[in-house]
């Protein structure tokens, strides 16, 4: 496969009520320093929001932060708005406190990796410099 | 309730359009040149608002309360953050949406985060470029907020029908000492957070300052947050924009074309240090066996004319 010319563009978004920012601050900074351009929403935006912003900045990455429990109804739905909207090339990931035991089915909705606390910013890097649509 | 795809259809057709010229070259030469004739088709005559200032002025957070404004007013509003790109890892943050609400539902708003890449001059070559493409998209009303940093200044003030500089409440004193250059070049310059103490003071130092020379800028007195002055300031930029016509859609060619050559010089910068051969010529021309005028040949392709 060819080599990117430009830069992997990654939207950070808190979606829903939640708000433990800390590690999409974290993750936001990481990122810009392994070479990504990262487009970080503030906390509070609906999915909408979220979808929205995701098709304006023409993304390659959507990733949620999500430590309020909210993910298994949250991150379903993310990611079928994304596709209805015809982003279906857009990647989707997602951090924070989410059980080892729902990760099988958001898998299965769309979620393509799944992080949670103590993951490094280089392993987040490398995921998805290695999945991220190419252009 | 999902957001609807047909809805969000030719917002995704602008980004993705952007995203396309953001690639320097004849493809993107071609798009920028389509946007053109669509637009000089369609009688568009856009409108666009430089804002710059220091980080944290609120060039963001006015931007938004403009573009509020505005859109309750009928007009189509588009918002373009630039922010640097950092030189160590080329990635960039880009946290201008954080000040600027949502809307998705509303095809009459568009707001694009666009990082300098390479840009040595911290104004992205590809402002100019999606301003183009903005306009033809329909968008009436256009800012462009860039974090005002020496050379970029000039680069916005050329792009953008009228530039606004914002200041928070500490500026004032330091406006004309330090920056004599943005002030040559500033349509309007807003003292921003009126809400908060000192404000009015920075606004009253300013205006006596400014009071003295001919062609001063306009001055305001606005709280982003709070909605106050927006309207007026509003007001203000309109008059200044007025009865460019045509005239801004040229300047942003030549914005563009001024661009498009700056980026090609940019990449045969980074070429000739990445591949060592700009050191190697340097090492060569100290050492005499290589001329500096041969070398700007070789290096950049650039060959001096002698003086006549
Ligand atoms: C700090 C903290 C807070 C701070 C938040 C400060 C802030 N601005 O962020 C404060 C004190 C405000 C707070 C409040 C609350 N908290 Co709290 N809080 C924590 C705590 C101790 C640490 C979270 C943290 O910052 N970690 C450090 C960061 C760097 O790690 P991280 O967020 O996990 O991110 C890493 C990874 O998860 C991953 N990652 C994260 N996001 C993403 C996104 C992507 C795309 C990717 C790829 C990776 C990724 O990468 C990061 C780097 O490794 C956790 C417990 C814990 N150990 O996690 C509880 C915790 C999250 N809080 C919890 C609760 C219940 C609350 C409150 C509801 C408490 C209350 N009753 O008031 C409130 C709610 C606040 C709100 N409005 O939402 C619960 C959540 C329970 C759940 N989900 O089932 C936890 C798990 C504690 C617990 N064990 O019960 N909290
Ligand atoms: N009090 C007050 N704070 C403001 C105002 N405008 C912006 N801010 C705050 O100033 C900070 C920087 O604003 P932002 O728009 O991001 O500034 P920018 O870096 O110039 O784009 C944020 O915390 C804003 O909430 C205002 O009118 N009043
Ligand atoms: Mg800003």
């Amino acid at each position: 496969m060819a080599e990117r010319t430009t830069p992997i563009r990654v939207l950070i978004a808190k979606p829903g009520l939640d708000g433990h920012d800390r590690g999409a601050k974290v993750l936001a900074r990481g990122l810009r320093d392994e070479g990504f351009e990262v487009i970080y929403t503030g906390l509070r935006r609906t999915l909408d929001a979220i979808v929205a912003a995701a098709i304006e900045e023409d993304v390659d990455v959507v990733g949620c932060s999500i430590l309020s429990g909210a993910h298994a109804t949250l991150l379903p739905k993310l990611a079928a708005s994304l596709r209805a909207s015809g982003a279906t090339d857009v990647l989707v990931v997602a951090g924070g406190i989410i059980p080892e035991a729902d990760r099988p089915e958001l898998e299965q909705a769309g979620i393509s990796g799944i992080f949670g606390p103590g993951t490094t910013i280089a392993e987040v890097a490398t995921f998805l410099r290695a999945n991220a649509r190419r252009r | 309730m999902p957001a609807d795809a047909k809805h969000l259809a030719a917002r995704r057709e602008l980004a993705q359009g952007i995203s396309a010229v953001e690639r320097p070259g004849p493809a993107a030469n071609q798009r920028i040149q389509e946007a053109l004739a669509a637009s000089t088709a369609d009688a568009r005559n856009a409108l666009v608002v430089g804002l710059t200032g220091a980080p944290g002025a609120g060039k963001s957070s006015l931007a938004a309360a403009l573009a509020d404004v505005a859109r309750a007013g009928g007009r189509r509003v588009a918002i373009l953050a630039i922010d640097p790109s950092s030189h160590e890892s080329g990635g960039a943050l880009l946290g201008d949406r954080v000040r600027i609400d949502e809307h998705p539902d509303d095809d009459g708003r568009f707001t694009r985060s666009i990082a300098t890449r390479g840009s040595g001059r911290s104004l992205a070559h590809v402002a100019a470029a999606a301003t183009i493409l903005v306009e033809a998209a329909g968008f009436d009303l256009i800012f462009v907020e860039t974090v005002g940093a020496g050379q970029a200044e000039i680069g916005i003030a050329r792009l953008a029908d009228v530039l606004l500089v914002v200041e928070g409440p500490e500026g004032g004193d330091e406006v004309q000492a330090m920056k004599a250059g943005i002030l040559e070049v500033a349509d309007i310059v807003a003292v921003n957070k009126s809400d908060r103490p000192g404000a009015q003071a920075a606004f009253d130092r300013l205006r006596s300052g400014l009071a003295l020379g001919a062609g001063a800028p306009e001055l305001a007195l606005v709280s982003a947050t709070a909605g106050a002055g927006i309207s007026e300031l509003l007001a203000t930029i309109d008059d200044v924009g007025a009865g460019r016509g045509v005239r801004g859609r040229i300047r942003r060619v030549e914005a563009h074309l001024v661009a498009a050559a700056e980026s090609h010089v940019d990449a045969q910068v980074r070429e000739a240090r990445a591949s060592g051969a700009l050191t190697t010529r340097a090492e060569q021309i100290v050492a005499g066996t290589q001329s500096l005028t041969g070398s700007l040949t070789a290096l950049f392709g650039i060959s001096e004319t002698p003086d006549a």
